[in-house]
């Protein structure tokens, strides 16, 4: 099986008291870059889906990785080649200069291109939070889709049982491959993925795997092409216009209050929720 | 790069600048395999390393030590061509920063294996020895440890008594015991210093590097209770008979010293970058207290005393960042004497974590004494650095007198020198005439960024006070410096000053050139503060020279030895 994982970094939401907005957009400079973390599930469940876990060396199928940011964005994406991925492609462009919809057009050129059966993403960025480009794509594509994926069963990789996480439960759809499937963080638990080659007696280790020193040197063999954004889409416009940005407001002081009274009656006059 | 060390020229009243500037970095492409590395090792460490476990038990659980070895961590130095990583001296220094952020238990193991143990290998080993040898140990398969040390022989290399006595067929017998070995109870492969020539008084000790396999009869003993950095490995280690084949002579036979001594000086970078590391834990562990924390109202990171705590800790972590890393870019620079500098980062590491730690326990105050917090245990595993691999007493000797015997003189001769006094400093006046060449007009500092005048004038200032300073103790002691303990360390103590000073403007220099002054403020508030520091000490020691109470000390030491203890009582 032939898989494109679409990946971003993004500054690192422990760091998140670090982040400056200047004139009319948030201040990059310093902040710590970190891969998504619902990408890296997405690139530990292809990588699941194209090897033999009792022998991950040997890769059965191949997973290509692909980012959209400036040169500085390839270590995202050498580490996802150190952690197995096969080859990796950087669309030049940055993050201002690309939104939900555009993105999800470039993709659709890419996929003809590279033509894989199965596009995974995570289920959304953490830090623009949009949870679009893998509906967008799909729509684009003409290609059924499944999100917030909490587990995947291959079926002879001709089709992919999906159970999707939503509120209250899980639902099961089956779709067939080509398809777009984006994933949620219950995937990448010891049993999230099953896939053809791999026993059903394995067990994974839960959460995603990190790559081995070695590895990633040896990572730096691996093909890493660059895209020119304008080569996958011509028309650059973007549907989404920022006008302005504003931290949130500081927390205010909260009040100790002393009785029930007290209480209800706060809540009736300041909150005004009674 | 060839020419004499950065301190070595210092010592002469010579800024070499073209040394230290432009400050070296790790190339892009090392930087960021650098970042995704550390990012592996952090997500292990958060899913496998229980400090606090490993600490308690006094081990380092087998599923860890595999987890380390498949992650690749035992073959850092170790180059690519025999399946290591290949890290240079800098990224391998960054790398054991980051491990000793982490837990200093595993970092210990791992620099006893790299640091030490397999160094030798890596800078005397034959073509032959590596092949058969560093596959394996890059992989952790097999893990390394160096045994120098016994019983009767810390410092004093020359006075080990393990004995390799060669046999007919021209392989050696060893015998002998080794002790407070790291990896001692782990190592496959033991790097050991060995005498081979006969033990008797008077003939002159010459000592071998040996590579010598646990299979072949090596015994070590049970793992040592240490007060910190429980879960290494540390035991004696012990030779009866063992038969070790002529192929696995490392060096030459007799050259041991200098064996011993080249991977010592390359160890002594891991360690610093250890302390680096560790700083860093516990000044963001007493960064977060200063916020928590409550004092009559407002956060205690409001007060002025916790605040000059903070500053001094940010301060002395940002020189011995700044001097670790001049040091390992010098080393990748192919430099060759970098002795004094590795021993100075050493020593001002060392002793920069303990007052850390200490500092930051005492801003935790309560809690930082309770076991329920990491501080304790932090404090406990920073007490060794200021010990091993030479104590902090020994290496400021070594500091002063190598610097003071001029390019080249290594710590075997300084030893040597203790225990021979009159043989050991022929070359003394040889540097007072050269020194005397050079008296006339301090040497100027031209690259430093105009920014950073006011520091590289105390550097100027001081690095001409040193070389005045030693050639006056030269006259006036001649060959008797080697036993004036007090004055070396002064020399040592402003030595360690200066270069702080010097790659703190070096580095700064390099930031400047790049973000501009406004982009660079911290890092010159910081060398300013540290120039500031190291003034004030070199100004009371360049006093101290002539005026001191050095006699009157050592007359009171003397006399409590012949009393047995503290002679007063109040009843």
């Amino acid at each position: 099986m032939k898989i494109l994982v679409p990946l971003k970094r993004v500054s690192d939401p422990d760091n998140a008291n670090k982040i400056k907005v200047g004139a009319g957009k948030v201040e990059t400079t310093g902040l710590e870059w970190k891969p998504n973390p619902f990408d890296e599930y997405a690139v530990e469940t292809a990588l699941r889906l194209t090897e033999n876990g009792t022998n991950a060396k040997a890769r059965l199928g191949e997973v290509t990785v692909v980012t959209f940011g400036p040169k500085e964005t390839e270590t995202t994406l050498r580490a996802a080649l150190a952690t197995g991925a096969d080859k990796a492609i950087r669309v030049d462009t940055t993050d201002d200069a690309i939104d939900g919809d555009l993105l999800a057009r470039a993709l659709k050129a890419l996929v003809e291109r590279e033509k894989p059966d199965l596009v995974l993403l995570g289920k959304q960025q953490v830090d623009g939070d949009a949870n679009q480009v893998a509906q967008l794509l799909a729509e684009y594509l003409g290609w059924p889709q499944a999100t917030f994926a909490g587990q995947i069963t291959s079926e002879a990789d001709k089709a992919l049982l999906v159970s999707r996480e939503v509120d209250g439960g899980s639902i099961k759809l089956r779709v067939t491959l080509p398809a777009v499937v984006s994933v949620d963080l219950r995937i990448v638990n010891a049993v999230g993925v099953t896939s053809m080659h791999t026993p059903p007696t394995h067990k994974y280790s839960d959460g995603v795997r990190f790559a081995a020193l070695m590895a990633i040197m040896a990572a730096k063999k691996k093909s890493l092409t660059e895209v020119k954004l304008t080569d996958l889409s011509p028309d650059t416009a973007l549907k989404i216009k920022y006008t302005g940005f504003d931290l949130p407001p500081a927390r205010k002081a909260g009040v100790k209050i002393k009785t029930v009274a007290e209480l209800v009656q706060k809540l009736k006059t300041e909150a005004k929720v009674l | 790069m060839h020419g004499p060390s950065f301190m070595k020229s210092l010592f002469h009243g010579v800024v070499a600048e073209g040394t230290i500037f432009p400050y070296p970095e790790p190339t892009q492409s090392e930087g960021d395999n650098l970042h995704i590395m550390m990012d592996s090792v952090r997500k292990f460490f958060a899913a496998n390393v229980d400090s606090r476990k490993i600490d308690r038990d006094a081990v380092l659980p087998d599923d860890v030590l595999r987890g380390l070895k498949e992650l690749g961590l035992f073959g850092l130095v170790v180059p690519q061509e025999y399946g290591g990583v290949g890290l240079s001296a800098t990224g391998y220094a960054r790398l054991i920063e980051e491990v000793a952020t982490l837990d200093a238990s595993v970092a210990v193991t791992l620099g006893g294996h790299q640091s030490i143990g397999l160094k030798a290998l890596l800078l005397f080993g034959t073509d032959e020895q590596k092949k058969k040898y560093l596959p394996r140990l890059a992989t952790g398969e097999h893990v390394a440890a160096f045994a120098l040390t016994e019983p009767g022989a810390g410092s004093d290399a020359a006075a080990i008594q393990t004995r390799a006595e060669e046999t007919p067929e021209g392989d050696y017998l060893l015998n002998g015991s080794k002790i407070w070995i790291t990896n001692g109870g782990l190592a496959d492969v033991l790097t050991v210093f060995a005498r081979t020539s006969s033990i008797e008084e008077g003939m002159k000790p010459r000592i071998t590097a040996f590579l010598v396999e646990r299979a072949w009869g090596v015994k070590s003993g049970p793992n040592e209770h240490k007060l910190g950095i429980r879960g290494s490995s540390t035991t004696e280690v012990s030779f009866d008979n063992v038969r070790v084949p002529k192929e696995n002579v490392l060096g030459e036979v007799g050259r041991g010293f200098k064996v011993a001594m080249e991977v010592l000086n390359s160890g002594r970078l891991g360690l610093a970058s250890g302390c680096v590391g560790s700083c860093k834990r516990l000044i963001k562990m007493a960064v977060e207290r200063c916020h928590e924390r409550k004092a009559f109202g407002r956060p205690i990171g409001e007060f002025g005393l916790i605040k000059d705590k903070i500053a001094s800790m940010i301060a002395e972590c940002f020189a011995l960042e700044s001097m670790t890393y001049l040091t390992t870019g010098l080393v990748d620079a192919k430099i060759e004497d970098y002795s004094i500098e590795s021993a100075i980062c050493k020593v001002y590491g060392s002793e920069a974590l303990w007052r850390t730690v200490n500092d930051a326990l005492q801003i935790a105050a309560g809690i930082g004494y309770m076991q329920e917090y990491p501080y304790e245990r932090l404090l406990r595993d920073a007490r060794i650095n200021l010990i091993f691999e030479g104590t902090n007493e020994i290496l400021r000797c070594f500091i002063a007198l190598s610097g003071m015997q001029g390019p080249g003189k290594e710590l075997v001769e300084v030893a040597k020198a203790i225990r021979e006094p009159i043989k050991g400093f022929g070359l003394l006046s040889d540097f007072a005439i050269r020194k005397a060449r050079s008296a006339l007009g301090r040497e100027r500092m031209t690259r430093a960024h105009p920014a950073l005048s006011r520091e590289s004038v105390i550097l100027e200032q001081y690095a001409g006070d040193l070389a005045r300073s030693v050639d006056k103790v030269m006259r006036k002691h001649g060959n008797q410096i080697h036993e004036m303990q007090f004055t070396q360390r002064r020399i040592a103590d402003m030595a360690i000053d200066l270069y702080a000073v010097a790659a703190c403007v070096a580095r700064t220099t390099r930031a400047i050139e790049r973000r501009g002054e406004e982009g660079a403020r911290r890092e010159i508030d910081l060398t300013s503060v540290v120039a500031a520091a190291a003034e004030e000490r070199m100004k009371q020691i360049a006093q101290s020279f002539d005026r001191n109470d050095d006699e009157l000390r050592k007359a009171i030491a003397s006399k409590s030895y012949a009393d047995g203890g503290y002679p007063f009582d109040i009843l």
